[in-house]
């Protein structure tokens, strides 16, 4: 009796470490968010017949990830959270070459011979309504004293928007701005959602810089909250998806990017509350065109991305 | 009520250091005691008193409560009722709550299990008690060496208690007991962990040191050897009472209660009763002895083993069978029941030895046999 | 066969061995090797002990190291500064509801670490549930080494409070109450019989909490990062799970963890070795216990609020938490709402599949941890074989690797190319980092369990015909059953809920309770986070106690 009751739960044990892996056809790394790439998933299997693997992180440990399996890699399609990516990526020799016939709606500057966006996010600043601050409408307006002590950044380290963000408003100023920040008492705060759980709950006011969709849909979710974009400018972070060309399934993973790209696709990522990548599917929220965009050299930005790191590690310590 | 020993803490209320007159000649004595563990009595009304250098053994079976009287001399538990007092100062009164704590006590004891600290050595163990009576270093080191000594253990000083054999470590025990001159010694079955050949030697060692010393001393067994070769009195208990307090030698010649004649193994009990002009064991047709006037119509009586010679089967013999029979160093000590009289269990001594089954006459000197007052209906 | 007609040792030790090797032998062996060859992921030996210089020189290092050992201490201090009274007044006082007491202490074991850290940060940051329902936060307190010396105290204060209360008791009754016969007071009693003979277990329990204390990651990587405040483990993370990652440096800083571990472990086995006193035969009753007096009010005022401090807060801000219908809602009636639990049993995210993985890691790893610790114990204290020193050494080395630098050592020794088969992404591969991790439970109860049996009861069994192995299995076996099986729960219950390494080797598309709870957080969703958290202390904790009192009905299991 206890022998079968051994053996009978060791049977299900392996069944259920197995199932992970065994039918995977696609193996698809994200950095965009979970819910997005499952209802995604599941749309592309009902279509196709294919299975969908998933691993989803931050873009940093999804990066981790591809280098601690370079010797021996499993995944077929990434979708970074960063375009750097796929550049860094391409000079490497990593990508497939591929354009989805699904591509032709979008714009020329959200797609290459290798990647092309699966949706955009843009950063704002995310302002809890219920606060008791003003509403912000610029950046320079929380170094305001309303929010002493009431803003969180995200860690520009762990965020390549934020990142470009940084650089951009750094070079206008040199670091002005968030020397100013820090004499107010913002913090950095950890990554996008960690700099935006506190401002939920009302333990700081605002996050400087939040990726606008994850405040998105904590919004349409009911929470009193809310994304302003200054009129001075912001940043745009288009997420490119890309074949590995050491994936062993590389016609199912062309397949996964059509169907990204497709009508069905492009409405579950703008019901992600991000802009999809196809200018002809309607989003409800701000698109590209409402915003009004920083100008950087995005090359001489990221050339001096370890210097502009370290000048920001300086003012706000730590570390 | 759940029995308790003040502590620093709940402040117990302050023990008069009033002489009751009653008691003032006796070392240890102890008026209507009684403990109860919530609705369980554990004991049930002792009444005690032991002279100044007197030993006192308390025998009787587990769970008849000796254990507990013991602790409830130390200060180790507080009576539910009644009250105890030491050279002649109550401390213990369940009436007045007074209550001394154990160390206000002025007491020795040694324990079963020998509970000697594992972290301190022999020495240390044996200096404690002198420690906390304020006694200066040098005494200490001059005490403790001698009271080492006497036990045989003066070389052992330095050593971890748990070097030691169970026997080595008794006699630190014993000598941690004594080192202060404690004006009473309380012993807790202290051979009852060693083996019979030790517990022989200790006993003689024992008596001789208690005698030495001229202690004063409470002595908890369950051995009857024990208690009759060491104490000048000895208290059979039973079920939370005290069955007989008296001498070792009045105890042989003159137990109270079958119970206490059957527990110091003295001999068979029976119970007879009065037939015709014979006093027959009841419930068989087997006549023991003529009957005389004035006697109630049955009794239980004890046969001492004195009391029979064995010999072959003859008319004028009680016909038995042999059940079981041991060497007893004097002799071969023999169980035998009565044939027509199943249920009747004598103890026989034989020269030579008896194997189960064989049939003996025994030959009963009637003169020997004592008589209960009044039958007792025993509780089992 | 020869072999087998001697005994039931040789098959038990191979079985050992062959476990051993596979679960801790490997990962060890490639954490030493890649600190020292830098390039072994390429497949070369080049450049042996380039890194260690790279690594060493690095200021940060030394300051990780530091932080690591100050919050380790802290830790350390708060909990004997808040177990310790309250063990000794649990064991030698009447404390009221003491039995209750003893249950809501053993909470805070069932709560994961970084579940209560946020639990915390919820209920002190500004307009937490605290400033809500008090009007005042404690948030600079929160987010500094206090704060997280208070988290990690209240989570691991229970062993010492355990630890203490036990030795104390036992040793109160037996020693103490002897030298109050020799004329101590009750003072001089405690200071001068039962403190130093409780001092070994104390010790040992506060390394336990220190070694326990160096290797947390939720709580540093919650709150240390806004204190500035890095540690090994949360710098080790960063090596090796976010980009660029450094495996070389991750490695040395892993051994630089074990060495701090193995300090500390090995000094908990030298104080317990040196001066352990048996108080076994202790007879440790309420009835020997004193009162209160005047001291019941504040005794039991402290028990309430530790007890409310340690299990209250965390759970009712999971609870809160996990009822909200937004977190800008706050505590609202209007804003309660079961939607957070609903979304766990539809399965959103992933949530059943993520249970259902961690309970069968969960059963996996207590299984196999009782097969290898059960062989491993008898091989090291029942038979005299040569080679049971290396598995006595082999089972001691988990107690020293931290959950990061065993997935890390996974990842290196399973990820190399030309390895044929791999369980890397697979969930194997958590599977053997759960054994790595929770060997030495196993271990250490089937020792002290066989240590108990008398020889004699083996040598019987023989005697009347059985076999090595059947006088294992039919003498033995049910002999140790009963500890081993509490070892096992234990491993369940810490297997489904392990978050370091799930977090850093989790397989491609398969989630567990914590990466999933873990990943609601990083994606926003606090109250679905905590809502599957809320499920799983609440499976965690009854379903251990459920077959715990199964068996006792049985009559498998005693006490």
């Amino acid at each position: 009796m206890f022998k079968s009751l051994k053996s009978l739960s060791l049977g299900v044990v392996a069944a259920a470490l197995m199932a992970g892996v065994a039918h995977a056809d696609v193996t698809v790394y994200t950095a965009g968010p979970q819910s997005l790439i499952d209802k995604m998933s599941e749309g592309f299997t009902k279509e196709t017949g294919i299975k969908v693997n998933v691993f989803q992180a931050t873009t940093g440990k999804v990066m981790a990830r591809i280098e601690a399996e370079a010797s021996n890699p499993v995944v077929d399609v990434l979708i970074s959270a960063s375009w750097d990516t796929a550049t860094d990526f391409e000079k490497r020799g990593w990508l497939v070459k591929y354009s989805s016939p699904n591509a032709a709606k979008v714009p020329d500057f959200l797609k290459s011979d290798y990647a092309v966006a699966q949706g955009i996010s843009a950063l704002g600043i995310a302002w809890n309504t219920k606060s008791g601050t003003p509403k912000p409408t610029e950046w320079a307006d929380l170094t305001k004293a309303e929010y002493k002590d009431m803003v969180n950044i995200p860690d520009p380290a762990q965020s390549g928007s934020s990142f470009e963000l940084t650089a951009a408003l750094a070079g206008q100023d040199e670091f002005k701005l968030f020397k100013d920040l820090q004499a107010n008492g913002a913090i950095i705060a950890g990554a996008n959602a960690e700099a935006l759980n506190p401002v939920l709950q009302g333990a700081k006011a605002a996050v400087f810089g939040a990726v606008d969709y994850i405040t998105l849909a904590a919004k349409k979710k009911g929470e009193s909250i809310d994304v302003i974009f200054p009129a001075s400018g912001t940043v745009i972070a288009p997420r490119p998806a890309m074949i590995l060309n050491w994936s062993k399934n590389q016609d199912e993973a062309k397949k996964f990017i059509d169907y990204m790209l497709s009508d069905a696709g492009q409405k579950l990522v703008a019901a992600q509350m991000l802009m999809p990548a196809r200018t002809d599917i309607p989003a409800d929220r701000p698109l590209i065109g409402d915003l009004k965009l920083l100008k950087f050299d995005n090359a001489a930005v990221y050339g001096k991305r370890k210097e502009t790191l370290g000048e920001i590690t300086k003012i706000f310590g730590g570390k | 009520m759940q029995a308790d020993y003040g502590t620093g803490i709940s402040s117990p209320t302050p023990v008069p250091m009033t002489i009751d007159p009653s008691t003032s000649n006796a070392a240890v004595s102890a008026a209507g005691l009684e403990l109860h563990y919530g609705a369980t009595p554990v004991l049930r009304g002792i009444d005690l008193s032991l002279g100044q250098g007197k030993t006192l053994a308390l025998l009787g079976p587990s769970g008849c409560g000796k254990t507990t009287l013991l602790r409830l001399v130390a200060g180790l538990l507080a009576p539910s009722k009644g009250s105890v007092a030491i050279a002649g100062q109550i401390v213990a009164d369940a009436a007045t709550n007074a209550f001394s704590p154990p160390e206000k006590r002025n007491l020795g004891m040694v324990f079963q299990d020998y509970a000697l600290w594992p972290h301190m050595t022999v020495g240390g163990n044996v200096s404690f008690p002198l420690e906390m009576r304020g006694v200066s270093r040098a005494d200490r080191e001059r005490r403790t060496l001698h009271a080492l000594d006497r036990v045989g253990l003066s070389a052992y000083a330095g050593r971890r208690p748990s070097d030691l054999s169970g026997g080595q470590q008794q006699r630190v025990a014993i000598a941690r007991a004594i080192v202060a001159e404690p004006q009473l010694i309380l012993f807790d079955e202290p051979l009852s962990n060693l083996d019979r050949e030790l517990r022989e030697n200790m006993v003689g060692e024992l008596a001789e040191l208690i005698a030495s010393l001229g202690l004063t001393a409470i002595y908890v067994t369950h051995d009857h050897s024990e208690a009759l070769t060491l104490a000048d009195q000895v208290a059979v208990m039973r079920g939370g009472l005290i069955e007989q307090l008296a001498t070792p030698d009045e105890l042989v010649a003159q137990p109270a209660t079958p119970e206490v004649a059957d527990f110091l193994r003295l001999g068979g009990i029976a119970e007879l009763e009065r037939r015709d002009a014979c006093w027959v064991f009841r419930n068989s047709d087997i006549a023991l002895m003529r009957a005389d006037e004035g006697r109630t119509d049955n009794s239980r009586v004890l046969i001492p083993v004195a009391a029979i010679t064995p010999g072959d089967i003859q008319p004028d013999r009680l016909a038995a069978t042999v059940l079981r029979s041991q060497f007893r160093g004097d002799g071969h000590l023999a169980t035998v029941s009565l044939i027509g009289a199943d249920h009747v269990e004598l103890q026989v001594l034989s020269r030579h030895k008896l194997k189960p089954g064989d049939g003996v006459g025994l030959l009963i000197d009637h003169d020997q046999i004592r008589w209960f007052a009044h039958p007792v209906h025993s509780p089992q | 066969m020869a072999a087998k007609s001697i005994g039931g040792p040789a098959p038990a030790a191979w079985l050992a061995i062959a476990g051993l090797v596979l679960v801790v032998v490997v990962p060890f062996v490639a954490i030493v090797l890649q600190a020292i060859f830098p390039n072994l992921g390429q497949g070369s030996f080049s450049g042996p002990f380039s890194s260690f210089i790279a690594t060493l020189n690095d200021g940060a290092l030394i300051g990780m190291a530091g932080n690591t050992i100050l919050l380790g201490a802290c830790v350390v201090l708060a909990s004997a500064l808040m177990a310790v009274p309250l063990g000794v007044f649990r064991a030698l006082y009447r404390v009221p509801g003491a039995a209750l007491f003893d249950v809501l202490l053993l909470v805070p074991f069932m709560i994961p670490p970084y579940i209560a850290t946020l639990g915390w940060i919820m209920t002190l940051q500004p307009r937490g549930y605290l400033q809500q329902l008090l009007g005042f936060n404690l948030s600079p307190f929160l987010f500094s080494l206090a704060g997280m010396t208070m988290v990690m105290a209240f989570n691991t204060f229970p062993v010492v409070y355990f630890a203490v209360s036990r030795t104390v008791e036992a040793v109160g009754a037996r020693y103490a109450d002897v030298g109050r016969v020799f004329g101590a007071t009750p003072a001089r009693a405690f200071w001068r019989i039962t403190l130093p003979l409780s001092a070994p277990g104390l010790a040992a329990s506060l390394m336990l909490v220190f070694a326990a204390a160096i290797e947390e990651y939720g709580t540093p990587a919650a709150l240390g990062r806004r204190a500035g405040f890095q540690v090994l483990v949360t710098g080790i993370d960063l090596r090796i799970s976010d980009w660029p990652i450094d495996l070389p440096g991750a490695s040395i800083m892993s051994l630089l963890l074990v060495g701090l571990s193995l300090v500390t472990f090995l000094g908990q086995r030298w104080i317990l070795s040196r001066r352990s006193y048996q108080t076994v035969n202790g007879k440790p009753t309420s009835k020997d216990k004193r009162p209160l007096g005047a001291l019941k009010l504040p005794v039991v005022l402290a028990f309430s609020i530790v007890s409310f401090l340690a299990t209250g807060v965390p759970l009712l801000s999971i609870l809160a938490t996990a009822l909200s219908r937004t977190i800008s809602g706050g505590l609202a009636f209007d804003n309660l709402s079961l939607d957070n639990f609903l979304a766990v049993f539809q399965n959103s995210a992933g949530a059943l599949g993520a249970l259902a993985n961690s309970f069968s890691l969960g059963i996996g790893t207590a299984l196999i941890t009782g097969l290898i610790g059960v062989t491993a114990a008898y091989t090291v204290v029942k038979t005299k074989i040569r080679g049971r020193l290396a598995i006595d050494t082999l089972t001691i080395i988990p107690n020293a690797l931290p959950g990061i630098v065993v997935a890390v050592g996974l990842i290196l020794a399973w990820n190399m190319p030309w390895l044929p088969v791999t369980p890397y992404n697979t969930g194997f591969i958590l599977l053997l980092a759960y054994c790595c991790i929770l060997l030495p439970q196993p271990m250490r109860y089937a020792t002290a369990a066989f240590q108990q049996i008398g020889d004699n009861l083996e040598a019987a069994a023989r005697v009347f015909g059985a076999s090595g192995v059947t006088a294992f299995r039919r003498i033995l076996l049910p002999l140790v059953f009963p500890s081993l099986a509490s070892a096992m729960l234990l491993v369940f219950a810490l297997a489904s809920r392990e978050l370091v390494a799930s977090v850093v080797i989790a397989p491609v598309g398969m989630q567990t309770i914590a990466t999933f709870i873990w990943r609601q957080f990083e994606q926003g969703s606090i109250g679905l986070g905590m809502a599957m958290a809320f499920i799983a202390i609440l499976i965690t904790t009854l379903l251990p106690l459920t077959l715990l009192a199964l068996l006792k009905r049985s009559g498998l299991v005693a006490e």
